[in-house]
């Protein structure tokens, strides 16, 4: 008789959520973290999508530590000296408010709690050694030279799933299947913050742009308002920093912050804290085998996020991704099975939900982002055509068909492949 | 077998505390709490004379009811019971009611043969609470010890002395603080965390203890802050290596074999 029905490596959104989904059923729950207060630890961008997490706490809105809710989203481009900025602001978001900034190290302890309301038991301040193997199957933990058992293991370690690659269920981490985030929160009063992004006291702003002021570097970056505070970072892929021999990401959000489009927005604030994570980005290619006699591999860990380089989710597929694991231990417990043949089930869930849909329906995206023109050429082809139609300076106007053109040939694209990316893009975004 | 209590204090980190520029108050929003750091070198002291001697190690705190993870981290190390003294009536207690609060909270367990007090706390550092303890119960005590070893019913304690270490032997019941970095404490496991969290830790009221309110918590405390200030900051050193000087740090780590 093992010591519990499942335990949960890593408390994060996906660990949690699994936890939950099994304890609300009536499993024996283990849900281990490395620091204490549980998930303390654990850092993202900073934007939470709560669909799936009403499946397990439908009162989230109401007790969740919740920072703002995205009233207004933009997605632009910067240049060394414009930007270029969609602003959607909707009343639609107001009426639905279903996505809101968050600072992980406040919602990832109350999530925790939740699960130990549910009846899991939450120990927070232990690192997981390794997994316990028996024939061929994972049958538990290992901590301190105690083994304790479980019927299955779930694996949510975010990630950088240690656990998983040394008891070879993936392989090591490779530089195309990360990017590096690197993260400031710069404090800021609630009334400078609603001044200035024109927010009502629960309102919030979600902005992700485009680097088009590095050299030679695929970044994206991010600004999102808390309620008091903004967080900031940008987004760059570990290969392309490593190609380019860039050691030192602090540079990059440094010049993000002084864009003379962003130094304005946090002028008057104080750093309060920093951080660097890394961001699952490999796609449908980089997701493991996903299950196995005794274990289920679930969020960061199972490789899923997604990035068109404007767009960055990770939250709401950890959630869904635990919820469907919880669903299918409780499944396995009822028909006492936890082979691989019974757990193969959570994969058929994740098939018919949007998690494995959306990561097969982009599975070309790496090459829109990793489309060096869309960082370098695009952003600058941008401004030279609104400079060209916008600028009045005494010069003849253009048809935009002609100014195009010019751009182009300024920026030494050839119209063929100009042409071509655009079809691309068209095609795999 | 010994009956051993551990008397101990959840801080705010001193890593995140800030002053706050305009208050000129401590800022603990930002910070984490955790166990007063040689109030873990105190339990390290009794989980060692406890696999010595044998006994029973009872870890004991005065706070609010979230105090409980720090007795659970410590029963996770090692320590077998734990008790929150939780009740409004003692918050905003200075030292003299939280030794007096303490003390009788020991005296109501039964009191113990020995109790070990971290040297101090770092969010007041003080140092008053544990020969508090000791004078409220008329124990003995020793003072900044960082070794404890127990012969023919008397404890032999080696102390921190200006300058020197002093060894001394005090009779039982006792009471020892123990200073910071004395021993290398153990750390928690997952089978012993398990287990504290199964069996929890007691809740003990002033129901229970039924304290003059005039002896505890703010009524009780003498103490009255009439001023804070802050220091200026010290004149910027312009050798001070800058975040561009890293590079050169780790190599020289690496070359003293300091990292790998």
């Amino acid at each position: 008789m093992p010591d519990y029905d499942a335990i949960v490596v890593g408390a994060g959104n996906a660990g949690s959520a699994a936890a939950i989904t099994m304890a609300n059923n009536g499993l024996s729950v283990l849900l281990v973290d490395r620091s204490d207060p549980p998930g303390a630890k654990n850092l993202s961008g900073g934007v939470l999508w709560g669909n799936d997490l009403a499946q397990i706490l439908p009162k989230w809105q109401s007790e969740a530590p919740l920072e703002r809710f995205i009233q207004d989203k933009k997605i632009g481009f910067l240049t060394d000296k414009s930007s270029i900025i969609i602003d959607f602001k909707t009343k639609i978001f107001e009426e639905n408010k279903v996505g809101y900034t968050v600072l992980r190290s406040k919602f990832d302890p109350w999530l925790a709690k939740k699960a130990r309301e549910a009846g899991a038991t939450v120990i927070p301040g232990i690192t997981v050694e390794s997994l316990a193997k028996k024939d061929g199957k994972i049958i538990g933990v290992e901590e301190s030279g105690d083994v304790i058992t479980s019927n299955v293991v779930i694996l949510a370690e975010g990630i950088n799933p240690r656990l998983a690659i040394e008891a070879g269920l993936r392989g090591p981490l490779q530089d195309w299947e990360v990017s590096v985030g690197v993260k400031e929160i710069i404090k800021l009063s609630p009334q400078k913050i609603e001044d200035r992004f024109n927010l009502s006291s629960t309102s919030g702003l979600a902005s992700e742009y485009i680097m088009g002021n590095l050299q030679e570097l695929n970044v994206g970056a991010f600004f999102y308002t808390n309620k008091d505070s903004i967080s900031l970072g940008i987004v760059a892929p570990m290969e392309n920093l490593r190609e380019n021999g860039i050691t030192h990401t602090y540079d990059i959000i440094e010049q993000f912050k002084e864009h003379p489009s962003i130094a304005p927005l946090i002028d008057g604030g104080t750093v309060a804290e920093y951080g660097a994570h890394m961001i699952p980005e490999g796609g449908m290619e980089m997701v493991p085998k996903l299950y196995g006699d005794g274990y289920m591999i679930v969020g960061d860990a199972a490789g899923f996020g997604f990035s068109n380089g404007l767009v960055l989710q990770g939250m709401n597929y950890a959630f869904l991704s635990g919820i469907l694991a919880g669903e299918t231990a409780v499944n396995a417990k009822g028909r006492n099975d936890f082979t691989s043949e019974a757990l193969a089930l959570y994969r058929q869930k994740l098939e018919e939900s949007y998690v494995l849909k959306d990561l097969k329906t982009f599975k070309d995206i790496r090459k829109v982002t990793n489309n060096k023109s869309m960082y370098t050429t695009y952003p600058k082809m941008l401004e030279s055509i609104l400079l060209e139609m916008l600028w009045e300076r005494g010069q003849p106007k253009k048809k935009v068909r002609d100014i195009l053109g010019s751009c182009a040939a300024d920026l030494k694209m050839s119209k063929l492949k100009t042409a071509t990316d655009f079809y691309y893009i068209y095609r795999r975004m | 077998m010994l009956k051993i209590a551990v008397m101990i204090k959840q801080v705010p980190d001193s890593q995140d505390i800030s002053i706050d520029p305009v208050t000129k108050t401590l800022n603990r929003s930002m910070a984490r709490n955790v166990v007063n750091p040689p109030d873990v070198n105190a339990t390290e002291a009794a989980i060692e004379l406890k696999s010595k001697y044998g006994g029973e190690i009872t870890v004991i705190t005065m706070g609010p009811p979230m105090a409980d993870s720090a007795l659970l981290e410590l029963m996770g190390r090692g320590a077998d019971n734990g008790v929150l003294v939780t009740d409004r009536v003692f918050a905003g207690a200075d030292t003299w009611p939280t030794a007096f609060t303490l003390a009788s909270v020991a005296d109501y367990l039964g009191g113990f043969d020995v109790i070990f007090c971290g040297e101090e706390t770092t969010d007041s550092s003080t140092g008053h609470v544990g020969p508090g303890i000791a004078e409220f119960l008329g124990y003995e005590q020793a003072t900044y010890v960082h070794k404890t070893e127990y012969q023919d019913e008397h404890f032999i304690v080696e102390r921190d002395i200006e300058g020197a270490e002093e060894t001394i032997k005090i009779g039982k019941p006792a009471v020892i603080t123990i200073t910071l970095n004395a021993n290398e404490p153990r750390n928690p496991t997952l089978k012993k965390k398990i287990a504290a969290y199964k069996k929890g830790v007691r809740l003990v009221t002033n129901k229970e203890l039924q304290l003059d309110p005039a002896c505890i918590g703010l009524k009780g405390s003498p103490t009255i802050v009439k001023d804070m200030k802050t220091v200026p900051d010290p004149v910027k050193n312009p050798s001070k290596p800058g975040i561009e000087e890293l590079d050169k740090i780790v190599s020289v780590l690496i070359e003293k074999g300091v990292v790998k």
